[in-house]
């Protein structure tokens, strides 16, 4: 899936930026093809299950628009708020096991090892 | 453009073919009913995907294996959705239920005619059904690493029997899972049973205290509606989509209140060597603090062990390419808190709330403590909780730090054995069926599955599951002869 298509949506430009945070060294093709993974999981979700995140995910993504990535990350992260803070634990949780049952050679940084 | 309703007609529909659907089914076909059995998933053959694999989940489980209780803390757990249900993707590990825990639930909830004589020859029968046995040949590393660690603490363990066959001595890894599509759904199918995959129930229409008919979709099928007309249901989709179903077709009394789990918590341990075998789990669990606290292995795919270090990945990051030295193990717990599963009008999937006691809590924290101990007596260079901000644990001074740091909240809890959302028994302030799985005050709907279990039986439920779904669906060939 192309760039643009895995940033369409808020989950998506959520995980993108998480991933380019906390992966750094993840090449653009493997974080692209990992936030399509998390997009797809997202969208599988239990209907009710899926309706918490999608709200969850628009609020933060205003939060990104208001106070840039950033601080939208610090902010997303750093919230004690029950349930809203398992947002970011939900797509770190999807994505970090993608991208090592992917490619089990990666380096914790995302590097190819 | 809307798709012709397709219509079936069976005189006993069954819903779900899981530990408690295929078994039903079989009896029921074999004593000449006609069967027809309806699966939301997909036939999956055995050995198609790798077990416990992001493939795996997509194929196999519901919603790819992302599904949560909802609390504090919210419990991931999962749930098998293809023929054969969770038998599939299980670890394969098989306990009787134990011998109290019958005659608690015969007492507590009035369960009539349930004999522990009873239910040990029909555990005779499907042990031999399934092949169940222990290990013929070598273990894998991450089952010497439990019996090492619980010896050198004197701790009581055991290898559990799982329902395997394995080669003329075969190791754990050659063994092939005798599931519900290896052994009893073909046994169904030969004596005429039907099965309609990729069918997901809709719901069950009632006039007055009788089901009609069921109304489906056919997902296979481009969303067709398919209805089918029936003298008797049983439902066995499992402790969640059991209550969902009946709650979705209108029957809610004593339904979906009493949802029962084991809590987990995990860890990831680091050995001097390369332990980790990706395809398998440890056979051996550590009993000595049961049935209130369990110790046993985890699937240690690397997605896993990445996943397990997740909650605290700024100090536990690092290790993560040493995943072949790395293996996940769990404690549970045997919990007195309850869940609901509630069926939402307008939504597919019901909401699932779990929650955990003070006492649930603090047993997971003291689980996960032992465990970091049996890890270091095993040899672990270092040991990395799941919960967030965790210390990592190299030598017993640790473990203070660990347990002063841990709270449930901040932790990864999950489980895979759900039960108890349609309790059976005579006592109808607590029991939503009779004491063979007929729906109070409803004529012709059965349930059949984990969703009878009075509450979770301290050991893998399987075997629970299969000997009282096999009871029940005797002592029903029996009414409907008599």
């Amino acid at each position: 899936m192309s760039r643009p298509a895995v940033l369409a949506a808020p989950v998506g430009r959520f995980a993108d930026s998480l991933l380019a945070r906390e992966l750094p060294a993840l090449d653009d093709d493997r974080r692209s093809a990992t936030v399509a993974f998390v997009q797809r999981r997202v969208d599988g979700l239990p209907s009710v299950t899926r309706l918490g995140v999608t709200i969850v995910s628009h609020g933060i993504d205003i939060v990104r628009r208001v106070a840039g990535n950033e601080r939208m990350l610090d902010i997303a992260i750093g919230l004690p708020l029950p349930l809203v803070s398992e947002y970011p634990r939900l797509v770190r949780s999807l994505g970090f096991s993608y991208v090592w049952e992917t490619w089990p050679h990666t380096a914790d940084d995302g590097a190819s090892t | 453009m809307s798709l012709i309703r397709r219509h079936h007609d069976c005189d006993v529909l069954i819903i779900g073919s899981g530990a408690g659907g295929a078994t039903t089914a079989a009896t029921l076909a074999e004593a000449g009913h006609d069967v027809l059995v309806v699966e939301e998933g997909s036939w999956v053959p055995q050995g198609s995907v790798a077990p416990f694999s992001l493939e795996q989940m997509d194929r196999q489980y519901r919603s790819g294996g992302v599904t949560v209780a909802l609390g504090l803390p919210s419990i991931a757990y999962t749930e098998g959705r293809c023929a054969g249900g969770g038998t599939e993707v299980n670890s394969g590990l098989y306990r009787r239920p134990p011998g109290d825990t019958l005659r608690r639930w015969r007492d507590e909830y009035g369960i009539v005619d349930f004999r522990d004589d009873d239910i040990d020859e029909i555990c005779d029968e499907v042990e031999t059904a399934l092949s169940v046995q222990t290990v013929p040949g070598a273990q894998t590393p991450a089952s010497e690493i439990l019996r090492r660690g619980a010896d050198a603490l004197g701790w009581q363990h055991d290898e559990i029997p799982r329902w395997m066959a394995y080669p003329h001595g075969g190791d754990a890894t050659a063994g092939k899972r005798q599931s519900m599509t290896e052994t009893y759904l073909p046994r169904a199918m030969t004596a005429g049973a039907r099965v309609l995959t990729e069918h997901r129930l809709d719901h069950l229409v009632m006039h007055r205290s009788r089901a009609l008919r069921a109304e489906l979709t056919s997902t296979a099928d481009g969303d067709r509606p398919v209805t089918i007309s029936f003298r008797d249901v049983i439902v066995c989709g499992g402790a969640i989509q059991t209550p969902a179903i009946l709650q979705r077709s209108g029957l809610r009394r004593r339904i979906g209140r009493t949802l029962a789990v084991h809590p987990t918590v995990k860890l990831a341990a680091r050995f001097d060597g390369e332990v980790n075998t990706p395809e398998d789990v440890s056979v051996v669990q550590v009993k000595e603090f049961a049935p209130e606290i369990s110790f046993g292995g985890s699937a240690s795919q690397p997605g896993l062990v990445a996943l397990a270090l997740t909650d605290n990945w700024r100090d536990f990051g690092q290790v993560v390419n040493a995943w072949p030295e790395l293996v996940i193990y769990y404690a549970a717990i045997t919990s007195q808190g309850r869940g609901r599963v509630q069926a939402v009008p307008g939504f597919r999937d019901p909401v699932v709330t779990y929650r955990l006691t003070k006492r649930d809590r603090d047993l997971l924290g003291q689980g996960l403590a032992r465990l970091a101990l049996v890890m270091l007596e095993a040899g672990a260079l270092e040991v990395y909780p799941s919960f967030r901000d965790a210390p990592r644990v190299r030598s017993r001074r640790d473990l203070a730090d660990l347990t002063g740091a841990f709270a449930a909240t901040k932790a990864s809890v999950m489980t895979v054995h759900l039960c108890s959302t349609a309790p059976m028994g005579e006592d109808r302030r607590r029991c939503a069926t009779d004491s063979f799985g007929k729906v109070h005050d409803v004529d012709n709907v059965y349930v059949n599955d984990a969703a009878l279990l009075p509450d979770a039986p301290g050991v893998n439920p399987q075997a629970s599951v299969m000997a009282v779904a096999i009871r029940n669906a005797r002592r029903f060939v029996d009414a409907k002869a008599g």
